[in-house]
Protein backbone atom coordinates (compact mmCIF):
# COMPACT_ATOMS: atom_id res chain seq x y z
CA UNK A 1 0.00 0.00 0.00
CA UNK A 2 2.49 2.33 0.69
CA UNK A 3 4.12 1.99 -2.47
CA UNK A 4 1.00 3.39 -4.07
CA UNK A 5 0.73 6.34 -2.32
CA UNK A 6 4.47 6.92 -2.87
CA UNK A 7 3.69 6.28 -6.36
CA UNK A 8 0.84 9.28 -6.19
CA UNK A 9 3.26 11.38 -4.79
CA UNK A 10 5.45 11.47 -6.93
CA UNK A 11 2.89 11.20 -9.65
CA UNK A 12 1.05 14.32 -7.75
CA UNK A 13 4.71 16.50 -8.23
CA UNK A 14 5.18 15.09 -11.95
CA UNK A 15 2.02 16.23 -12.78
CA UNK A 16 2.62 19.60 -11.29
CA UNK A 17 5.28 20.14 -13.21
CA UNK A 18 4.48 18.60 -16.56
CA UNK A 19 1.44 20.76 -16.53
CA UNK A 20 3.80 24.03 -16.52
CA UNK A 21 5.33 22.19 -19.57
CA UNK A 22 2.09 21.64 -21.83
CA UNK A 23 0.28 24.90 -20.60
CA UNK A 24 3.15 26.27 -22.22
CA UNK A 25 3.84 24.35 -24.94
CA UNK A 26 -0.28 24.40 -26.31
CA UNK A 27 0.14 28.48 -26.37
CA UNK A 28 3.85 29.38 -27.04
CA UNK A 29 4.69 25.98 -28.98
CA UNK A 30 8.06 26.20 -27.20
CA UNK A 31 9.03 22.94 -25.32
CA UNK A 32 10.68 24.98 -22.43
CA UNK A 33 14.10 23.03 -21.68
CA UNK A 34 14.75 25.35 -18.80
CA UNK A 35 11.79 23.91 -16.89
CA UNK A 36 13.24 21.52 -15.00
CA UNK A 37 16.02 24.24 -14.00
CA UNK A 38 13.11 26.33 -12.85
CA UNK A 39 12.25 23.30 -10.37
CA UNK A 40 15.66 23.25 -8.80
CA UNK A 41 15.71 26.98 -8.88
CA UNK A 42 12.47 26.77 -6.99
CA UNK A 43 13.71 24.21 -4.59
CA UNK A 44 17.04 26.15 -3.91
CA UNK A 45 14.97 29.79 -3.65
CA UNK A 46 12.83 27.77 -0.99
CA UNK A 47 16.03 26.56 0.67
CA UNK A 48 16.85 30.13 1.10
CA UNK A 49 13.73 31.73 2.11
CA UNK A 50 13.59 28.63 4.99
CA UNK A 51 17.22 29.33 5.84
CA UNK A 52 16.14 33.23 6.41
CA UNK A 53 12.99 32.91 8.04
CA UNK A 54 12.26 29.06 9.26
CA UNK A 55 8.48 29.04 7.72
CA UNK A 56 7.53 26.49 5.37
CA UNK A 57 4.82 27.72 4.11
CA UNK A 58 6.45 31.03 3.67
CA UNK A 59 9.09 29.64 1.26
CA UNK A 60 6.14 27.76 -1.02
CA UNK A 61 4.15 30.94 -1.22
CA UNK A 62 7.36 33.20 -2.22
CA UNK A 63 9.87 30.86 -3.62
CA UNK A 64 7.43 30.35 -6.77
CA UNK A 65 6.42 33.77 -7.20
CA UNK A 66 10.08 34.79 -7.41
CA UNK A 67 10.97 32.24 -10.00
CA UNK A 68 7.60 32.71 -11.57
CA UNK A 69 8.57 36.37 -12.70
CA UNK A 70 12.13 35.64 -13.92
CA UNK A 71 10.13 33.17 -16.32
CA UNK A 72 8.60 36.16 -17.37
CA UNK A 73 11.32 38.33 -17.59
CA UNK A 74 12.78 35.38 -19.13
CA UNK A 75 10.47 35.25 -21.96
CA UNK A 76 9.88 39.04 -22.17
CA UNK A 77 13.07 39.85 -22.91
CA UNK A 78 14.69 36.46 -24.88
CA UNK A 79 11.95 34.36 -26.19
CA UNK A 80 9.76 37.09 -27.95
CA UNK A 81 12.41 38.12 -30.28
CA UNK A 82 12.72 34.53 -31.71
CA UNK A 83 8.51 33.50 -32.18
CA UNK A 84 8.77 34.06 -35.66
CA UNK A 85 11.82 32.27 -36.19
CA UNK A 86 12.40 28.09 -36.50
CA UNK A 87 10.89 26.39 -33.04
CA UNK A 88 14.76 24.89 -32.72
CA UNK A 89 15.86 28.35 -31.77
CA UNK A 90 13.66 28.63 -28.78
CA UNK A 91 14.47 25.14 -27.97
CA UNK A 92 18.54 26.27 -27.82
CA UNK A 93 17.81 29.22 -26.07
CA UNK A 94 16.30 27.70 -23.33
CA UNK A 95 19.05 25.31 -23.42
CA UNK A 96 21.36 28.03 -22.53
CA UNK A 97 19.07 29.06 -19.88
CA UNK A 98 19.98 25.18 -18.55
CA UNK A 99 23.87 26.44 -18.42
CA UNK A 100 22.84 29.62 -17.02
CA UNK A 101 20.85 28.35 -14.57
CA UNK A 102 23.26 25.73 -13.24
CA UNK A 103 26.12 28.33 -12.76
CA UNK A 104 24.07 30.93 -10.66
CA UNK A 105 23.00 28.08 -8.65
CA UNK A 106 26.24 26.57 -8.47
CA UNK A 107 27.69 30.32 -7.45
CA UNK A 108 25.10 31.27 -4.80
CA UNK A 109 24.77 28.07 -3.19
CA UNK A 110 27.88 26.25 -4.00
CA UNK A 111 28.33 22.40 -4.84
CA UNK A 112 27.48 20.53 -1.55
CA UNK A 113 24.17 19.21 -1.24
CA UNK A 114 21.36 21.32 0.91
CA UNK A 115 18.37 19.65 3.05
CA UNK A 116 15.44 21.18 3.36
CA UNK A 117 13.31 19.79 6.23
CA UNK A 118 9.71 19.10 6.20
CA UNK A 119 7.33 21.18 7.97
CA UNK A 120 7.03 20.31 12.05
CA UNK A 121 3.59 19.79 11.57
CA UNK A 122 4.26 16.98 9.21
CA UNK A 123 7.06 15.48 10.31
CA UNK A 124 4.75 12.57 11.69
CA UNK A 125 3.69 9.01 10.22
CA UNK A 126 0.11 8.19 9.81
CA UNK A 127 -1.04 4.47 9.70
CA UNK A 128 -3.68 3.44 6.54
CA UNK A 129 -4.91 0.47 5.20
CA UNK A 130 -2.07 -1.49 7.28
CA UNK A 131 1.29 0.54 6.58
CA UNK A 132 2.34 3.69 7.28
CA UNK A 133 3.68 6.41 5.66
CA UNK A 134 5.00 9.84 6.11
CA UNK A 135 2.42 12.88 6.64
CA UNK A 136 4.59 14.76 4.35
CA UNK A 137 3.77 12.29 1.72
CA UNK A 138 -0.01 12.61 2.41
CA UNK A 139 0.68 16.64 2.16
CA UNK A 140 2.10 15.99 -0.96
CA UNK A 141 -0.84 14.15 -2.57
CA UNK A 142 -3.58 16.53 -1.02
CA UNK A 143 -1.82 19.66 -2.22
CA UNK A 144 -0.99 18.23 -5.81
CA UNK A 145 -4.91 17.13 -6.25
CA UNK A 146 -5.96 20.76 -4.90
CA UNK A 147 -3.57 22.18 -7.57
CA UNK A 148 -4.83 19.93 -10.05
CA UNK A 149 -8.42 20.80 -9.51
CA UNK A 150 -7.81 23.86 -9.28
CA UNK A 151 -5.68 24.47 -12.40
CA UNK A 152 -8.47 22.44 -14.69
CA UNK A 153 -11.29 25.46 -13.49
CA UNK A 154 -9.22 27.81 -13.95
CA UNK A 155 -8.89 26.36 -17.78
CA UNK A 156 -12.03 25.42 -18.66
CA UNK A 157 -14.57 27.35 -16.58
CA UNK A 158 -12.89 30.54 -15.96
CA UNK A 159 -12.72 33.81 -19.16
CA UNK A 160 -8.48 33.75 -18.53
CA UNK A 161 -8.82 29.86 -19.11
CA UNK A 162 -11.19 30.58 -22.42
CA UNK A 163 -8.66 33.11 -23.82
CA UNK A 164 -5.69 30.49 -22.91
CA UNK A 165 -7.78 28.01 -25.33
CA UNK A 166 -8.26 30.00 -27.58
CA UNK A 167 -4.90 31.59 -28.50
CA UNK A 168 -4.05 28.09 -28.06
CA UNK A 169 -5.99 27.26 -31.13
CA UNK A 170 -5.79 30.64 -33.18
CA UNK A 171 -3.36 33.13 -31.73
CA UNK A 172 -4.01 35.57 -34.84
CA UNK A 173 -7.90 35.45 -34.50
CA UNK A 174 -7.55 35.74 -30.54
CA UNK A 175 -5.50 39.26 -31.36
CA UNK A 176 -8.18 40.31 -33.83
CA UNK A 177 -10.29 40.35 -31.13
CA UNK A 178 -8.76 42.79 -28.98
CA UNK A 179 -6.58 40.56 -26.68
CA UNK A 180 -3.06 41.33 -26.49
CA UNK A 181 -1.77 38.15 -27.45
CA UNK A 182 1.96 39.22 -26.07
CA UNK A 183 0.77 39.30 -22.42
CA UNK A 184 -1.27 36.30 -22.59
CA UNK A 185 1.76 34.38 -23.71
CA UNK A 186 3.86 35.94 -21.06
CA UNK A 187 1.18 35.17 -18.14
CA UNK A 188 0.81 31.66 -19.19
CA UNK A 189 4.76 31.25 -19.00
CA UNK A 190 4.82 33.04 -15.74
CA UNK A 191 2.35 30.02 -14.73
CA UNK A 192 4.39 27.54 -16.13
CA UNK A 193 7.61 28.44 -14.53
CA UNK A 194 5.72 29.07 -11.17
CA UNK A 195 4.11 25.44 -11.37
CA UNK A 196 7.73 23.78 -11.70
CA UNK A 197 8.95 26.00 -9.19
CA UNK A 198 6.17 24.38 -6.90
CA UNK A 199 6.99 20.99 -7.79
CA UNK A 200 10.35 21.98 -6.82
CA UNK A 201 9.73 23.70 -3.59
CA UNK A 202 7.20 20.72 -2.69
CA UNK A 203 9.93 17.94 -3.04
CA UNK A 204 12.55 19.85 -1.79
CA UNK A 205 12.54 17.97 1.72
CA UNK A 206 12.10 14.69 -0.16
CA UNK A 207 15.24 14.69 -1.89
CA UNK A 208 18.85 16.39 -0.94
CA UNK A 209 18.83 19.53 -3.24
CA UNK A 210 21.93 19.36 -5.76
CA UNK A 211 23.30 20.22 -9.08
CA UNK A 212 21.91 18.29 -11.24
CA UNK A 213 18.47 17.36 -10.46
CA UNK A 214 17.34 19.94 -13.01
CA UNK A 215 18.59 17.12 -15.78
CA UNK A 216 16.94 14.24 -14.02
CA UNK A 217 13.53 15.65 -13.65
CA UNK A 218 13.19 17.13 -17.15
CA UNK A 219 13.81 13.97 -18.67
CA UNK A 220 10.96 12.77 -16.63
CA UNK A 221 8.80 15.42 -17.07
CA UNK A 222 9.88 15.07 -20.68
CA UNK A 223 8.48 11.30 -20.60
CA UNK A 224 5.48 12.36 -19.06
CA UNK A 225 4.76 14.82 -21.33
CA UNK A 226 5.35 12.76 -24.68
CA UNK A 227 3.33 9.84 -23.05
CA UNK A 228 0.15 11.70 -22.17
CA UNK A 229 0.62 13.56 -25.48
CA UNK A 230 1.98 17.15 -26.03
CA UNK A 231 0.00 19.81 -25.07
CA UNK A 232 -2.55 17.49 -23.49
CA UNK A 233 -2.88 18.46 -20.02
CA UNK A 234 -5.78 15.60 -18.91
CA UNK A 235 -3.13 13.12 -20.82
CA UNK A 236 -0.71 14.78 -18.44
CA UNK A 237 -2.28 13.64 -15.55
CA UNK A 238 -2.24 9.85 -16.00
CA UNK A 239 1.57 9.88 -17.98
CA UNK A 240 2.46 11.38 -14.25
CA UNK A 241 0.63 8.82 -12.60
CA UNK A 242 1.98 6.05 -14.45
CA UNK A 243 5.66 7.01 -14.20
CA UNK A 244 5.10 7.49 -10.64
CA UNK A 245 4.05 4.51 -9.92
CA UNK A 246 6.96 2.85 -12.23
CA UNK A 247 9.42 4.84 -10.74
CA UNK A 248 8.00 3.98 -6.98
CA UNK A 249 7.95 0.01 -7.47
CA UNK A 250 10.93 0.12 -9.30
CA UNK A 251 12.53 1.68 -5.97
CA UNK A 252 11.01 -0.82 -4.01
CA UNK A 253 12.15 -3.96 -6.62
CA UNK A 254 14.63 -3.08 -9.01
CA UNK A 255 16.48 0.27 -8.59
CA UNK A 256 19.30 0.02 -11.03
CA UNK A 257 16.72 -0.73 -13.86
CA UNK A 258 14.52 1.97 -12.92
CA UNK A 259 16.28 3.98 -16.02
CA UNK A 260 15.26 1.20 -18.05
CA UNK A 261 12.01 1.24 -16.98
CA UNK A 262 10.47 4.60 -17.76
CA UNK A 263 12.87 4.85 -20.96
CA UNK A 264 11.47 1.62 -21.98
CA UNK A 265 7.34 2.97 -21.23
CA UNK A 266 8.53 6.32 -23.73
CA UNK A 267 10.46 3.87 -25.86
CA UNK A 268 7.37 1.34 -26.27
CA UNK A 269 4.90 4.49 -26.41
CA UNK A 270 6.31 6.16 -29.44
CA UNK A 271 6.69 3.42 -31.29
CA UNK A 272 3.05 2.49 -30.95
CA UNK A 273 1.35 5.69 -30.07
CA UNK A 274 3.23 8.28 -31.15
CA UNK A 275 0.80 10.93 -30.86
CA UNK A 276 0.85 9.97 -27.43
CA UNK A 277 -1.44 7.25 -24.79
CA UNK A 278 -4.14 9.50 -24.18
CA UNK A 279 -4.47 12.03 -27.14
CA UNK A 280 -8.11 12.12 -28.27
CA UNK A 281 -8.89 14.02 -30.37
CA UNK A 282 -10.83 17.19 -30.17
CA UNK A 283 -10.91 16.77 -26.24
CA UNK A 284 -7.39 18.72 -25.55
CA UNK A 285 -7.54 20.37 -22.44
CA UNK B 1 39.07 22.65 -52.53
CA UNK B 2 41.99 25.43 -52.93
CA UNK B 3 41.04 26.71 -49.21
CA UNK B 4 40.28 23.13 -47.75
CA UNK B 5 43.80 21.69 -49.16
CA UNK B 6 45.76 25.06 -47.77
CA UNK B 7 43.99 24.46 -44.57
CA UNK B 8 44.88 20.92 -44.06
CA UNK B 9 48.77 21.58 -45.02
CA UNK B 10 49.21 24.66 -42.63
CA UNK B 11 47.69 21.97 -40.11
CA UNK B 12 50.12 19.64 -41.19
CA UNK B 13 52.70 22.04 -41.06
CA UNK B 14 52.39 23.31 -37.46
CA UNK B 15 54.32 20.68 -35.78
CA UNK B 16 57.22 21.88 -37.26
CA UNK B 17 56.91 25.05 -35.24
CA UNK B 18 54.70 24.43 -32.21
CA UNK B 19 56.79 21.80 -29.90
CA UNK B 20 54.82 22.31 -26.85
CA UNK B 21 53.36 19.18 -26.04
CA UNK B 22 50.63 20.30 -24.12
CA UNK B 23 49.16 22.33 -27.15
CA UNK B 24 49.83 19.59 -29.59
CA UNK B 25 47.55 17.44 -27.29
CA UNK B 26 45.05 20.66 -27.42
CA UNK B 27 44.91 20.78 -31.02
CA UNK B 28 44.48 17.50 -31.29
CA UNK B 29 41.45 17.48 -29.17
CA UNK B 30 40.12 20.20 -31.23
CA UNK B 31 40.96 18.16 -34.08
CA UNK B 32 38.76 15.33 -33.12
CA UNK B 33 35.69 17.72 -32.09
CA UNK B 34 35.92 19.02 -35.41
CA UNK B 35 35.68 15.15 -36.79
CA UNK B 36 32.41 14.75 -34.52
CA UNK B 37 31.09 18.20 -35.59
CA UNK B 38 31.53 17.89 -39.27
CA UNK B 39 29.62 14.57 -38.79
CA UNK B 40 27.06 16.18 -36.28
CA UNK B 41 26.71 19.00 -39.00
CA UNK B 42 25.38 16.66 -41.71
CA UNK B 43 22.20 15.54 -39.62
CA UNK B 44 21.57 19.07 -38.22
CA UNK B 45 23.00 21.50 -40.81
CA UNK B 46 22.35 19.92 -43.28
CA UNK B 47 19.38 17.37 -42.88
CA UNK B 48 17.69 20.10 -40.71
CA UNK B 49 17.04 17.34 -37.94
CA UNK B 50 18.27 18.81 -34.38
CA UNK B 51 19.73 15.52 -32.76
CA UNK B 52 20.19 16.11 -29.03
CA UNK B 53 21.60 12.60 -28.88
CA UNK B 54 24.60 12.31 -30.61
CA UNK B 55 26.86 11.60 -27.54
CA UNK B 56 25.23 8.15 -28.04
CA UNK B 57 27.23 7.52 -31.03
CA UNK B 58 30.35 9.62 -29.97
CA UNK B 59 30.21 7.35 -26.50
CA UNK B 60 29.48 4.05 -28.00
CA UNK B 61 32.49 4.72 -30.66
CA UNK B 62 34.75 5.05 -27.62
CA UNK B 63 33.47 2.38 -25.87
CA UNK B 64 34.05 -0.38 -28.67
CA UNK B 65 37.51 1.62 -29.17
CA UNK B 66 38.22 1.00 -25.92
CA UNK B 67 37.23 -2.36 -25.64
CA UNK B 68 39.36 -3.88 -28.86
CA UNK B 69 42.43 -2.27 -28.09
CA UNK B 70 42.77 -2.47 -24.63
CA UNK B 71 43.27 -5.85 -25.61
CA UNK B 72 45.56 -5.73 -28.22
CA UNK B 73 46.96 -2.58 -29.46
CA UNK B 74 47.81 -3.35 -32.46
CA UNK B 75 44.06 -4.03 -33.97
CA UNK B 76 43.86 -0.08 -33.65
CA UNK B 77 42.63 0.65 -37.32
CA UNK B 78 40.31 -2.55 -36.67
CA UNK B 79 38.90 -1.01 -33.37
CA UNK B 80 38.45 2.62 -35.36
CA UNK B 81 36.46 0.88 -37.96
CA UNK B 82 34.31 -1.39 -35.46
CA UNK B 83 34.01 1.74 -33.48
CA UNK B 84 32.23 4.05 -37.26
CA UNK B 85 30.26 0.92 -37.53
CA UNK B 86 28.93 0.73 -34.46
CA UNK B 87 28.02 4.33 -34.22
CA UNK B 88 26.54 4.15 -37.40
CA UNK B 89 24.69 1.42 -36.53
CA UNK B 90 23.14 2.79 -33.39
CA UNK B 91 22.78 5.77 -35.21
CA UNK B 92 20.38 4.41 -37.45
CA UNK B 93 18.50 2.47 -34.73
CA UNK B 94 18.39 5.83 -32.80
CA UNK B 95 16.68 7.43 -36.25
CA UNK B 96 14.53 4.66 -36.63
CA UNK B 97 12.63 5.18 -33.21
CA UNK B 98 12.98 8.65 -32.88
CA UNK B 99 11.64 9.52 -36.62
CA UNK B 100 8.84 8.12 -35.59
CA UNK B 101 8.04 11.70 -34.32
CA UNK B 102 8.90 15.31 -35.97
CA UNK B 103 10.23 18.14 -34.65
CA UNK B 104 10.63 18.91 -31.26
CA UNK B 105 9.36 15.25 -30.02
CA UNK B 106 12.00 14.17 -32.28
CA UNK B 107 15.05 16.14 -30.65
CA UNK B 108 13.44 14.58 -27.39
CA UNK B 109 13.59 11.12 -28.56
CA UNK B 110 17.05 11.73 -29.44
CA UNK B 111 17.85 12.93 -25.97
CA UNK B 112 15.75 10.10 -24.10
CA UNK B 113 18.26 7.11 -25.80
CA UNK B 114 21.39 8.95 -25.26
CA UNK B 115 20.67 9.83 -21.82
CA UNK B 116 19.45 5.64 -21.15
CA UNK B 117 22.74 4.52 -22.91
CA UNK B 118 24.52 7.17 -20.22
CA UNK B 119 22.67 5.26 -17.50
CA UNK B 120 23.33 1.62 -18.79
CA UNK B 121 26.74 2.38 -19.16
CA UNK B 122 27.06 4.18 -15.65
CA UNK B 123 25.59 1.47 -13.65
CA UNK B 124 23.92 -1.63 -15.14
CA UNK B 125 26.67 -2.37 -17.20
CA UNK B 126 29.48 -1.11 -14.70
CA UNK B 127 31.34 -4.33 -14.67
CA UNK B 128 32.20 -4.06 -18.56
CA UNK B 129 32.37 -0.33 -18.76
CA UNK B 130 33.91 0.47 -15.45
CA UNK B 131 31.22 2.32 -14.87
CA UNK B 132 31.50 6.28 -13.57
CA UNK B 133 35.35 5.70 -13.45
CA UNK B 134 35.42 4.66 -16.94
CA UNK B 135 38.21 2.03 -18.22
CA UNK B 136 42.04 3.40 -17.86
CA UNK B 137 45.07 1.95 -19.64
CA UNK B 138 43.26 3.02 -23.70
CA UNK B 139 46.67 2.47 -26.00
CA UNK B 140 47.61 5.02 -28.79
CA UNK B 141 47.78 3.21 -31.88
CA UNK B 142 51.05 1.08 -32.40
CA UNK B 143 52.62 0.49 -36.26
CA UNK B 144 55.18 0.99 -38.42
CA UNK B 145 57.47 1.41 -34.92
CA UNK B 146 56.28 5.49 -34.86
CA UNK B 147 55.44 6.60 -31.37
CA UNK B 148 52.23 7.88 -31.19
CA UNK B 149 52.97 8.98 -27.19
CA UNK B 150 54.54 11.82 -29.05
CA UNK B 151 52.14 14.07 -29.37
CA UNK B 152 53.44 15.55 -32.44
CA UNK B 153 53.08 11.60 -34.12
CA UNK B 154 49.49 11.62 -32.46
CA UNK B 155 48.20 14.75 -34.00
CA UNK B 156 49.48 14.15 -37.53
CA UNK B 157 47.73 10.94 -37.37
CA UNK B 158 44.46 12.68 -36.09
CA UNK B 159 44.97 15.00 -38.92
CA UNK B 160 45.07 12.63 -41.06
CA UNK B 161 41.21 11.17 -40.37
CA UNK B 162 39.98 15.04 -39.98
CA UNK B 163 41.70 15.80 -43.74
CA UNK B 164 39.79 12.25 -44.61
CA UNK B 165 36.35 13.32 -42.69
CA UNK B 166 36.79 17.13 -44.68
CA UNK B 167 37.00 15.65 -47.74
CA UNK B 168 34.78 13.07 -47.37
CA UNK B 169 32.16 15.31 -46.10
CA UNK B 170 32.47 18.07 -49.04
CA UNK B 171 32.26 14.98 -51.65
CA UNK B 172 28.89 13.47 -49.99
CA UNK B 173 27.50 17.28 -49.87
CA UNK B 174 28.13 17.95 -53.73
CA UNK B 175 26.74 14.64 -54.35
CA UNK B 176 23.48 14.40 -55.40
CA UNK B 177 22.61 12.36 -51.97
CA UNK B 178 23.66 15.55 -50.17
CA UNK B 179 21.61 17.78 -52.25
CA UNK B 180 18.58 15.68 -51.68
CA UNK B 181 18.94 15.46 -47.83
CA UNK B 182 19.47 19.60 -48.59
CA UNK B 183 16.12 19.53 -50.20
CA UNK B 184 14.22 17.74 -47.29
CA UNK B 185 15.46 20.31 -45.01
CA UNK B 186 14.33 23.29 -47.12
CA UNK B 187 10.92 21.75 -48.33
CA UNK B 188 10.22 17.91 -46.79
CA UNK B 189 6.31 17.79 -48.43
CA UNK B 190 8.34 18.88 -51.93
CA UNK B 191 11.39 16.91 -51.70
CA UNK B 192 8.47 14.16 -50.62
CA UNK B 193 6.16 14.78 -53.80
CA UNK B 194 9.24 15.32 -56.05
CA UNK B 195 9.82 11.72 -55.18
CA UNK B 196 12.66 11.19 -53.08
CA UNK B 197 11.86 8.80 -49.83
CA UNK B 198 12.62 11.44 -47.50
CA UNK B 199 12.32 9.21 -44.21
CA UNK B 200 15.53 6.60 -46.49
CA UNK B 201 17.14 9.82 -46.50
CA UNK B 202 17.01 10.67 -42.92
CA UNK B 203 18.01 7.24 -41.81
CA UNK B 204 20.63 7.12 -44.24
CA UNK B 205 22.27 10.91 -42.86
CA UNK B 206 21.86 10.17 -39.28
CA UNK B 207 23.84 6.39 -40.16
CA UNK B 208 26.82 8.60 -42.01
CA UNK B 209 26.68 10.87 -39.42
CA UNK B 210 26.77 8.05 -36.92
CA UNK B 211 30.24 6.96 -38.35
CA UNK B 212 31.94 9.88 -37.97
CA UNK B 213 30.76 10.11 -34.47
CA UNK B 214 32.15 7.12 -33.46
CA UNK B 215 35.17 7.02 -35.18
CA UNK B 216 35.82 10.41 -33.61
CA UNK B 217 34.89 8.78 -30.22
CA UNK B 218 37.67 6.36 -30.58
CA UNK B 219 39.92 8.89 -31.66
CA UNK B 220 39.26 10.93 -28.09
CA UNK B 221 39.68 7.36 -26.23
CA UNK B 222 43.08 7.09 -27.36
CA UNK B 223 43.58 10.84 -27.42
CA UNK B 224 43.15 10.70 -23.72
CA UNK B 225 43.74 7.29 -23.30
CA UNK B 226 41.01 6.75 -21.03
CA UNK B 227 37.09 6.29 -21.73
CA UNK B 228 34.28 7.27 -19.72
CA UNK B 229 30.38 7.86 -19.47
CA UNK B 230 30.95 11.46 -19.72
CA UNK B 231 31.14 10.80 -23.58
CA UNK B 232 27.92 9.40 -23.24
CA UNK B 233 26.14 12.29 -21.12
CA UNK B 234 23.56 14.90 -22.67
CA UNK B 235 26.45 17.49 -22.47
CA UNK B 236 28.57 16.07 -24.99
CA UNK B 237 25.10 16.57 -27.06
CA UNK B 238 24.55 20.01 -25.90
CA UNK B 239 28.41 20.97 -26.50
CA UNK B 240 28.41 19.86 -30.58
CA UNK B 241 25.02 21.77 -30.38
CA UNK B 242 26.55 24.79 -29.68
CA UNK B 243 29.80 24.28 -31.11
CA UNK B 244 28.03 23.99 -34.60
CA UNK B 245 25.90 27.26 -34.05
CA UNK B 246 28.21 29.09 -32.57
CA UNK B 247 30.31 28.60 -35.87
CA UNK B 248 27.05 28.11 -38.12
CA UNK B 249 25.69 25.51 -39.14
CA UNK B 250 25.00 23.84 -42.66
CA UNK B 251 28.37 24.97 -44.12
CA UNK B 252 31.79 23.28 -44.07
CA UNK B 253 33.80 25.01 -42.07
CA UNK B 254 30.86 26.81 -39.62
CA UNK B 255 31.09 23.84 -37.15
CA UNK B 256 35.02 23.83 -37.61
CA UNK B 257 35.23 27.39 -36.20
CA UNK B 258 32.91 26.69 -33.48
CA UNK B 259 34.83 23.95 -32.44
CA UNK B 260 37.97 26.13 -32.61
CA UNK B 261 36.34 29.10 -30.83
CA UNK B 262 34.42 27.23 -28.52
CA UNK B 263 37.34 25.01 -27.25
CA UNK B 264 39.71 27.82 -27.04
CA UNK B 265 37.11 30.18 -25.44
CA UNK B 266 36.59 27.27 -22.48
CA UNK B 267 40.54 27.16 -22.18
CA UNK B 268 40.70 30.80 -21.63
CA UNK B 269 37.72 31.44 -19.87
CA UNK B 270 38.18 28.51 -17.44
CA UNK B 271 41.61 29.27 -16.83
CA UNK B 272 40.33 32.53 -15.18
CA UNK B 273 36.99 31.57 -13.37
CA UNK B 274 34.92 27.84 -12.52
CA UNK B 275 32.09 29.84 -13.47
CA UNK B 276 32.77 29.30 -17.41
CA UNK B 277 29.89 27.06 -18.37
CA UNK B 278 27.41 29.51 -17.26
CA UNK B 279 29.36 32.31 -19.35
CA UNK B 280 29.70 30.16 -22.06
CA UNK B 281 25.55 29.48 -21.71
CA UNK B 282 25.43 33.39 -21.98
CA UNK B 283 27.46 33.57 -25.41
CA UNK B 284 24.86 30.98 -25.95
CA UNK B 285 21.81 32.92 -25.59
CA UNK B 286 23.40 35.71 -27.05
CA UNK B 287 24.45 34.34 -30.25
CA UNK B 288 21.03 32.49 -30.50
CA UNK B 289 19.07 35.49 -30.16
CA UNK B 290 21.78 37.94 -32.62
CA UNK B 291 23.61 35.59 -34.52
CA UNK B 292 21.70 32.84 -35.54
CA UNK B 293 23.65 31.86 -38.59
CA UNK B 294 26.65 31.93 -36.39
CA UNK B 295 29.97 33.28 -36.89
CA UNK B 296 29.96 32.09 -40.29
CA UNK B 297 26.61 34.24 -40.85
CA UNK B 298 28.27 37.20 -39.50
CA UNK B 299 30.89 37.44 -41.35
CA UNK B 300 29.29 37.07 -44.41
CA UNK B 301 26.80 40.02 -43.34
CA UNK B 302 29.89 42.07 -42.66
CA UNK B 303 31.74 41.02 -45.42
CA UNK B 304 28.45 42.26 -47.93
CA UNK B 305 27.83 45.38 -46.29
CA UNK B 306 31.33 45.99 -46.89
CA UNK B 307 31.15 45.41 -50.33
CA UNK B 308 27.94 47.32 -51.15
CA UNK B 309 29.58 50.37 -49.54
CA UNK B 310 32.54 50.20 -51.52
CA UNK B 311 30.62 49.96 -54.98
Amino acid sequence: MSVVLIGLSIGMLLFLLAAGLTLVFGLLGVVNFAHGSMYMLGAYVAFQFVAWTGNFWLALLLAPLVVGLFGGLLERLTLRPLYGRDPAYQLLLTFGYILVIEEFIRMVWGVNFKALNAPAALAGTTEIFGSTVTDYRLFIIAFGALLSVALFYVIERTRIGIVVRAASVNSAMVSCLGIDVGKVRTGVFIAGTALAAISGVVAAPLLPLKLGMSFTIIIDCFIVVVIGGLGNIRGAILGAMLIGMTRAVGQQFAADWIFLLTYGLLIVTLIFRPEGLFNVKGRQA
Amino acid sequence: MKRLLLLIVALALLPLVVKDQGALYFMTLIMVWCLFALGYDLVFGVTGLLSFGHAAFFGLGSYVFAFIVIKNAALFPLAVIAAGLAGGLLALLVAAIALRLSGIYFSLMTLAIAELLFFVASSPLRRLTGGEDGLTGVPRPNFFGIDFYQEANFYLLVLAFLALGLLAARALRRSPFGQALNGVRVNEIRADQVGFDVRRLKLAAFAVSGVFSGVAGALLGSLMQFVNPQGLHWSTSGDVVIMSLLGGVGTLFGPIIGVVVFETLKELISSRTVHWYGILGLIFILSTMYMPRGIIGALDAAGARLRTKKS
